[in-house]
């Protein structure tokens, strides 16, 4: 048997019926690369995993379904105004009021998909094998939870914005002087999608059972934005009352989207909005809040 | 227990300049202690271990897996150091892993994942780049022979097969030193002498230093030059094989027939100094221990066998001190207590 070097044919049949080689074993001389590898390679691995990629189709049918709605979500609103030109269309600010559902469902789906695996078939004990700290596994975790996030959010939404403007009567000057509602939808999305990522992450680091965790995500966002607007009904200073939107995340999401965009919500159970500050600041602090669970959820017992 | 060693023999390849410091001892530890609140896991553990093929040895609950996890830099001592291909395990923990391999013993797989598409993964998580991982996946899923069901989910596998995946993953980045805690628990026969003839591959053509932890003394001697034995967390012996190993003038036989009536046989030739291996392993083929004071008694087996045209499984001198000690550490844990760790992991 060859050892190493190239591989050798250990029979010949003048070309006949082809040679038969050992392939021996050879050593790995190529490139090794750092941490930065190992937590992309992690990253993009389990997005693809959360999605199905070569899984059984069953996998594939709920991420592909929510794909579906949130597409439809745009191009309903987009072929309506191809036709009737006065037709009033979603605005930016509503989109993700528009979507929630479906963005619930999509992220309740694939954030479990990322964690609960990993724990329950003991793949954790693999991965801390290798070269990567508990924080690099959570920082990819989290990264492709949002970036999968962001397919349903940041994706339709700039496709929306560039229908939009191809359907003036002069794009190029459309999308220039519409270039500030681009970069609002990309902020829009990239802090929801971090936003609502790592509570699902977090709510699925505590179990290693992917039904479980998906019944509790939706039910944990149900039941505190059923739990806010109770609040509303029992608190009357109205200098608590726009902090109750805190806690409801379709509120939250919906409340920043429209400060970004210098808009205000019409109902009032939630009184005066603060300000997008306000808002984007209790976003990013739960996803620090998030992260902090999800380290001591992982961090070693030693 | 009784030794039913075959030793399996495959040539050295050389051994890689894999550019690391230069190590005369791949493992070394000081003092090394680790305490799961009142329970001493590991008890002031020297080691000095040269390259080689070496067997971790000792019974469940002996800090095997503790000691794995210490080396690997995945938990910290209590107290003392340890240091793995010259690097400190407190200080260059990550170092140290991308140069190490680890196959755990517990069941670490994805169900639902294909074999080729799961060990390329985790050689790009070992820094390997995208395209080569999937090359390195191909041919070291061939070398554990697993070239044909590498595009299967791992779930259909047999637990012999996914020893094997696990095995990949753990030499799939070249490692300098692979650690495969307990290899073939949980195997048959069978499948058993085919890890341990792969685990000596991996030694041998691959290359790579072996730490093969295992509470199974047949294991150990049939594939490593070095043993560890670690009873308590106490470390019991240290030392190369060979050395620590005396010849008791005894030849253990391996056959494929009645034993009583080779003993019979054996005994027209003169031979009455044998008996039935009594605490062996469960084996399809009995074992006979023949005294042997001289050369003759060889013949007098081969003679025998070929009498009866009994086919002979092996035949080889009983060296016992080796098996004495783990049985007596082996009766000595018997009274201890796993750590919790250990208990965890399932050691």
């Amino acid at each position: 048997m060859a050892i190493e070097g190239q591989y050798v044919p250990v029979g010949s049949s003048d070309g006949a019926f082809g040679e038969v080689y050992d392939r021996g074993y050879q050593h790995y001389e190529g490139s090794r690369l750092g941490r930065g590898h190992a937590v992309h390679a992690l990253t993009t691995y389990s997005m693809r995993r959360a999605l199905g990629s070569k899984k059984s189709w069953t996998a594939k049918v709920v991420p592909a379904l929510m794909y579906v709605a949130a597409g439809l979500m745009v191009v309903i609103p987009l072929g309506i105004r191809a036709f009737l030109d006065d037709a009033s269309v979603v605005e930016y600010w509503d989109y993700f009021f528009s979507i929630f559902v479906v963005l619930g469902v999509f992220v309740a789906t694939i954030a479990p998909e990322m964690l609960c695996n990993d724990r329950s078939e003991n793949v954790l004990t693999l991965y801390f094998s290798r070269a990567i700290t508990r924080m690099d596994y959570l920082i990819a975790k989290l990264v492709g939870t949002a970036l999968l996030t962001l397919t349903i959010t940041l994706v339709p939404m700039v496709v929306y914005w560039l229908g939009r403007q191809l359907l003036e009567d002069s794009p190029l000057s459309a999308m220039k002087d519409n270039a500030g509602d681009l970069w609002r939808v990309v902020v829009m999305s990239l802090v929801t999608a971090f936003y609502l990522g790592s509570v699902a992450l977090m709510i699925s680091s505590f179990t290693g059972r992917k039904s479980i965790a998906v019944a509790v995500i939706i039910v944990a966002f149900l039941v505190v934005s059923i739990f806010s607007l109770t609040l509303t009904e029992v608190v009357t200073d109205q200098d608590v009352l726009p902090y109750l939107a805190i806690l409801n995340p379709l509120r939250l999401v919906g409340e920043f989207s429209y400060g970004l965009f210098g808009q205000t919500m019409e109902d009032t159970e939630f009184g005066k909005p603060l300000s997008v500050w306000a808002y984007a600041g209790a976003m990013l602090g739960t996803v620090v809040f998030c992260c902090g669970v999800m380290y001591w959820r992982y961090v070693p017992a030693d | 227990m009784t030794a039913t060693a075959t030793r399996i023999e495959v040539p050295h390849a050389p051994t890689p300049d894999l550019g690391l410091p230069a190590a005369e001892s791949v493992i070394e530890t000081r003092n090394l202690t680790k305490r799961f609140g009142g329970v001493v896991a590991l008890d002031h553990l020297d080691l000095e271990v040269p390259r080689a093929a070496i067997g971790l040895l000792g019974p469940n609950g002996a800090g095997k897996t503790t000691l794995i996890r210490l080396l690997l830099g995945l938990s910290r001592p209590t107290s003392g150091s340890a240091s793995v291909l010259g690097m400190d395990t407190g200080a260059e923990g990550l170092k140290i892993r991308q140069r190490v391999g680890y196959m755990p013993e517990s069941d670490v797989l994805p169900s639902n994942a294909t074999a080729a598409d799961f060990v390329g993964h985790m050689a790009e998580m070992s820094g390997i780049p995208k395209v080569h991982a999937r090359q390195r996946a191909a041919d070291v899923l061939y070398h554990v022979g697993l070239d044909e069901e590498r595009y299967r989910l791992i779930k259909g596998f047999s637990t012999g097969m996914k020893q094997r995946v696990k095995l990949a993953q753990a030499v799939v980045h070249d490692p300098s030193l692979v650690f495969l805690d307990e290899p073939t628990a949980g195997m048959d026969p069978s499948g058993r002498d085919a890890m341990l003839e792969l685990i000596l591959r991996v030694y041998r053509l691959m290359g790579m230093t072996v730490v093969l932890s295992s509470h199974i003394l047949e294991d150990i001697e049939r594939v490593c030059d070095y043993v560890i034995i670690i009873n308590g967390g106490k470390l019991v012996l240290s030392g190369p094989i060979g050395k620590t190993a005396v010849d008791t003038q005894e030849i253990v036989v391996r056959i494929n027939s009645d034993p009583q009536q080779f003993m019979d046989r054996l005994a027209t030739y003169g031979i009455h100094e044998v008996r039935l291996a009594t605490k062996g392993l469960v084996t399809p083929y009995p074992e006979l221990i023949v005294g042997h004071g001289s050369d003759a008694v060889y013949d007098a087996i081969r003679d025998t066998a070929a009498d009866l045209g009994v086919p002979l499984r092996s035949l080889r001198s009983r060296a016992h001190s080796l098996e004495e000690m783990y049985l007596n550490a082996v009766e000595a844990g018997a009274l201890e207590l796993e750590s919790p760790e250990e208990q965890a992991d399932g050691d």
